[in-house]
């Protein structure tokens, strides 16, 4: 077999370093990845139009075409340790534009419910879980817009869990269904004390 | 007039928290048009489709259910005003509708709370249902009109969620849709075309939380291409885009040092204006961007 080289050998040595090897990649992680996103995500053919059109793509290193061949290749750390993960806004125009249909929104948030399992999660999104947790809603009702409310004509709370809280038993209980309250909290509080 | 489509009203959780005004306006311009907007008893958060599906999809279909089987429980379609719930909403509807395992696995876990869903409703963005003629249609919209907003251009937000991803809605083109501009137009403004206007407006998918710089880039691109185009306001389908390029512009300045001044609207209150609501009528004072200059050109 012939090999190439360059005749700089450290160059060499360098290059070497990004050769894909073979004990970083765990094949389960494509396939839990696939199975989660209800994508066939080893079909694609890398041809970037997914990037191309990425809102996110033009300011950060974010590439969406990059965490699709992560997921093909099976590298589970690379990809579910890159903080870019979080910085798609799930905007939908790669899964719309996408020749070879694979979704890569859904497998961005396949990879996400990977990466929670493992603790890895920006503590903002736990946030929303708590806030729901106590009221029903992401963003609750205030003393300022309760005034507003009230001058329209509208009831100071809105019909919903802020006006019938008893209705808030029946979210703890599938929230607790998954542990979600508890792992949220806990996880809060390793990062924030 | 009395109202023929009766939908319970989902609200979210922007809309009535934080643009109280959408939800005057989507109730009383919607009963003058022949649609009559119910209360839904005990809603909560949709729940954010950014957040929990990247926690956990299960769970978010399981919140999302919830909500939905409220309103099976009143046998009626659910309206709603807002692309984050839409996306929650709209697609979890779908999708236990058409997915038995994830039915099955959804049911389970409402069974603790003494719920099933049944997949009996139908789930609607109040922009499609004004637009449909055969529920409402911009001929009846253009009739109810008292005051037409004559003399301002428009750029139109369309937000991700309500049109994306293409194959799990029924809206047509994702690229380049105008139904929404007949909508505003309708109203007696002019529309503008801008560069990349189905670019998203920067907050989804958790990020406006997780590297608020990062969003707010994006919104100011947005806001860049709009102004290019002779804006004079924003119009949206959804309060959480509608938060993001209103409370954004303050964010920008703070963050970037550019200023604006661009008014951003819901539909809904460009539509109660264009009806003849005061603003007072509007909490138009809650936004963050003074809509005075605004005001004072179509009033
Ligand atoms: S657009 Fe589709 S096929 Fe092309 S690189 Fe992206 S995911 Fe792969
Ligand atoms: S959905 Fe995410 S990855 Fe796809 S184009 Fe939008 S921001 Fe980029």
């Amino acid at each position: 077999m012939v090999t190439k080289n360059y005749p700089d050998p450290k160059l060499n040595e360098k290059l070497r370093d990004r050769y894909y090897r073979r004990d970083q990649s765990n094949p389960e992680f494509t396939k839990e990845t696939e199975k989660l996103a209800g994508s066939m995500a080893h079909m694609c053919y890398q041809c970037g139009t997914c990037t191309g059109g990425c809102p996110s793509a033009p300011r950060s290193t974010y590439r969406i075409r990059e965490f699709m061949r992560r997921g093909v290749l099976g590298l589970e750390e690379e990809a579910l340790t890159d903080p870019d993960l979080w910085l798609c806004t799930t905007c939908y125009s790669c899964t719309d534009r996408c020749p070879r249909d694979l979704a890569p929104t859904d497998v961005i948030m396949a990879m996400r419910n990977l990466a929670f399992r493992r603790d890895i999660i920006p503590v903002n999104f736990l946030k929303t879980v708590t806030a729901i947790y106590a009221s029903g809603h992401g963003v609750p009702n205030n003393d300022v817009n309760r005034a507003a409310r009230e001058k329209l004509g509208l009831t100071r709370d809105p019909p919903t869990t802020h006006m019938y809280p008893e209705y808030i038993k029946g979210i703890r209980k599938i929230l607790d269904h998954y542990n979600l309250k508890e792992n949220a909290d806990r996880i809060i509080k390793e990062r924030e004390g | 007039m009395t109202a023929e489509h009766k939908y319970a009203f989902y609200l979210g959780c922007i809309a009535p928290n934080r643009y109280p005004g959408s939800e005057a306006a989507s109730i009383r311009t919607s009963k003058k048009l022949g649609i009559d907007l119910v209360p839904l008893e005990g809603a909560s958060c949709c729940p954010a489709p950014g957040a929990f599906g990247s926690i956990d999809l299960n769970v978010w279909y399981a919140m999302a259910a919830r909500n939905i089987v409220l309103a099976e429980q009143k046998g009626l379609d659910i309206a709603l005003i807002c692309n984050g719930c839409y996306k929650s909403i709209y697609e979890v509807n779908h999708k236990l509708k058409h997915n038995k395992e994830l039915r099955e696995g959804v049911n389970e876990v409402l069974k603790e709370i003494d719920m099933e869903f049944k997949g009996t409703i139908d789930v609607w963005h109040l922009g499609e249902l004004l637009y449909d003629p055969e529920i409402v249609g911009v001929e009846k919209i253009r009739e109810s009109i008292k005051v037409p907003l004559k003399g301002v251009k428009i750029a139109v937000h369309y937000g991700c969620h309500l049109l994306k991803p293409k194959k799990e809605r029924h809206l047509g083109s994702t690229e380049n849709p105008m139904w929404v501009e007949e909508l505003v137009e309708a109203l007696g403004a002019e529309t503008v075309q801008y560069r990349n206007k189905m670019q998203c407006c920067g907050a989804g998918g958790g990020v406006r939380g997780y590297d608020l710089t990062h969003a707010l880039d994006i919104t100011n691109e947005k806001l860049t291409n709009m102004v290019e185009a002779g804006a004079d306001a924003v119009v949206d389908l959804c309060p959480f885009c509608q938060l993001q390029f209103d409370r954004g512009q303050i964010e920008i300045e703070e963050k970037f040092g550019i200023k604006y001044d661009m008014p951003v609207f819901h539909y809904a209150e460009l539509l109660g204006l264009a009806q003849g609501m005061n603003p007072s009528e509007l909490a138009l004072d809650l936004h963050a961007i003074n809509t005075e200059p605004f005001l004072k050109k179509v009033l």
